[in-house]
């Protein structure tokens, strides 16, 4: 009889690769897997042998090779961004089923060395199809990636609710205040990047234009990063070094993979993913005193903020108002680490959603990674969503202190 | 057209072929299921909307509205050297949606673009295989 996997297992480690950001003696996939892996499996007390399952987007079958384990649970999902709140969900259903007690979930992505190795080192990439329908339809009109997409959603979003680029530029305001308290950000300060430090709306209006609405300061960082997760059964996890931050609900949806086909510019399928969430969590939105949402660009957020009930339809800038969900803010804190935005962002950024949730609800925050601290907050309780693709697939999770 | 120097679509014949065709005539030719007479866009071998299998091509009235824009300032290859552009999602007058870059508007002046504004199809010959449609605000 199916049971409701809702506590049935736990996130019980957090850690990233050595080095994260840009790395200049160079990284690829591979070294910032295996240096994520390694920290975390010191930080829970296992060996990687310990390891029953293994998931990594498009990367779990070479790493069990690479590291000679031999999993019984082999998750290969490469969505996108979300593959690893995905993972985390599918973890936590394998667990519950009784198949093993201890996965982990993993990424490595070196999306600023690649780009100075002419693409080496980034894994296999699938050749275009050009009998792909977007390769057909959408493939011949100029887009050239990710911001050339999702700029479409922020024109329509103004338009249908008289929303302009300056509140979505309070996202990139308020998300680089975290940057400047987290030591690892690339944007915390002048001595980490040229350009770090604190913001204004002006700074954000006042750059580049790369796909208009989107500016280059609406615009994610594109670095190296490597991170990882053990995902463990509730019987087993409080048997490791580390404190349990327990998975209380999980949901994965899709509503499109190129935009051609999406119904709807202002709303993603996390309307579903959160909804899912929440009723397996039995706690709705008004409960959630931490949120670390996917933000790709100002846009992503903005909108990921509506889906997740956190704010009425047609206003979720207003979530981060005033610097509302900032450091000290009068709202609920969101993107303690700085985010995509300021802190890190390789490519697929779902994984960094996933390391400071457990930081901020394990209480670990301050204890730092590689000595530098990040800001620790009171928050037991949080949503993390991810969204993969362009604005196409989304994963949620809500997790909760062990207290 | 000798000198079109944008990607030009290689296409699927088996499920798209009757679309490129009526383009080299200059008519845009949809894929419409015969049981419940809607319009799908892209072309599938399957109804999205009923899963019939039955599908067949007509002539559609080549005339639709922006559902939403950007303009793109920065690109790849040929396209490099037209920004800032305006890329388009456009609302078939016939349902369901097709990708653009637009015509008869000024990327410089996004905020003198509407969605919701009405726009006709046309057809660009880049080579002897291969038209490919375009709209333009009328
Ligand atoms: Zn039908």
């Amino acid at each position: 009889m199916p049971t409701n996997p809702s506590m049935a297992a736990a996130i019980v480690g957090a850690a990233e690769s050595n080095k994260i950001g840009y790395i200049e003696e160079g990284a690829t996939n591979m070294t910032l897997f295996i240096e994520a892996i390694k920290n975390v499996c010191d930080q829970v007390g296992i060996k990687p042998s310990d390891i029953e399952g293994i998931a990594a987007p498009g990367y779990a079958n070479a790493l069990a090779e690479y590291l000679h384990i031999r999993p019984k649970w082999i998750d290969t999902t490469s969505v996108g961004g979300c593959s690893f709140q995905m993972q985390v969900h599918h973890a936590m259903a394998a667990i519950n089923a009784g198949i093993l007690d201890i996965a982990v979930v993993a990424h490595g992505e070196s999306g600023y060395s690649a780009r100075k190795n002419n693409g080496k080192g980034r894994g296999p990439r699938p050749a275009a199809d050009p009998w792909a329908p977007a390769a057909m339809f959408e493939g011949p009109y100029g887009l050239s990636g990710p911001p050339s997409n999702y700029s479409h959603a922020f024109t329509r979003h103004m338009h249908r609710y008289g929303s302009s680029q300056e509140d979505f530029a309070q996202i990139a305001v308020t998300t680089r205040d975290w940057a400047t308290l987290n030591p690892r950000a690339v944007m915390h300060s002048k001595e980490t990047h040229p350009a770090g430090g604190p913001i204004t709306v002006e700074d954000v209006m006042n750059s580049r234009i790369i796909s208009w609405p989107l500016k280059l300061l609406d615009c994610c960082l594109v670095t190296d990063h490597g991170g990882a997760v053990i995902v463990a059964s509730a019987e087993r996890a409080r048997s490791f070094k580390t404190k349990p931050v327990w998975i209380a609900g999980a949901a994965e949806a899709i509503s499109h993979t190129s935009m051609i086909e999406m119904d709807d510019y202002t709303r993603t399928s996390a309307w579903q993913s959160a909804e899912t969430a929440y009723t397996m969590a039995g706690m709705g939105p008004g409960e959630m005193e931490l949120a670390m949402i996917y933000d790709s660009f100002t846009l992503t957020a903005g909108i990921t903020a509506e889906m997740l009930r956190l704010t009425p339809l047609g206003e979720g800038p207003s979530l981060w108002a005033d610097g509302k969900a900032g450091p000290g803010g009068s709202g609920i804190p969101v993107n303690t680490n700085g985010g995509g935005l300021s802190f890190s962002h390789s490519g697929m950024y779902g994984m960094m959603l996933l390391i400071e949730a457990y930081r901020q609800l394990s209480g670990t925050a301050e204890d730092g990674v590689h000595g530098l601290p990040g800001k620790q907050t009171s928050a037991k309780t949080a949503i993390v969503n991810g969204t993969g693709g362009v604005l196409s697939v989304t994963g949620t999770l809500v997790l909760v202190a062990d207290d | 057209m000798a000198d079109y120097n944008k990607p030009i679509p290689d296409p699927d014949p088996y499920t798209t072929g009757p679309f490129w065709e009526g383009a080299k005539a200059g008519k845009l030719v949809l894929p419409r299921c015969t049981d419940c007479n809607r319009t799908h866009f892209y072309p599938r071998n399957i109804c999205p909307f009923c899963y019939s299998m039955n599908i067949e091509w007509y002539e559609a009235s080549g005339e639709g509205w922006i559902q939403t824009f950007a303009v793109q300032h920065r690109a790849m290859g040929g396209w490099a050297d037209e920004t800032p552009f305006v890329t388009a999602f456009i609302d078939l007058k016939e349902g369901d949606r097709m990708f653009t870059v637009l015509r008869g508007v000024d990327g410089n002046k996004p905020e003198d673009i509407k969605c919701g504004t009405p726009v006709k199809v046309e057809f660009e010959k880049v080579n002897d295989d291969v038209s490919i449609p375009f709209w333009r605000v009328v």
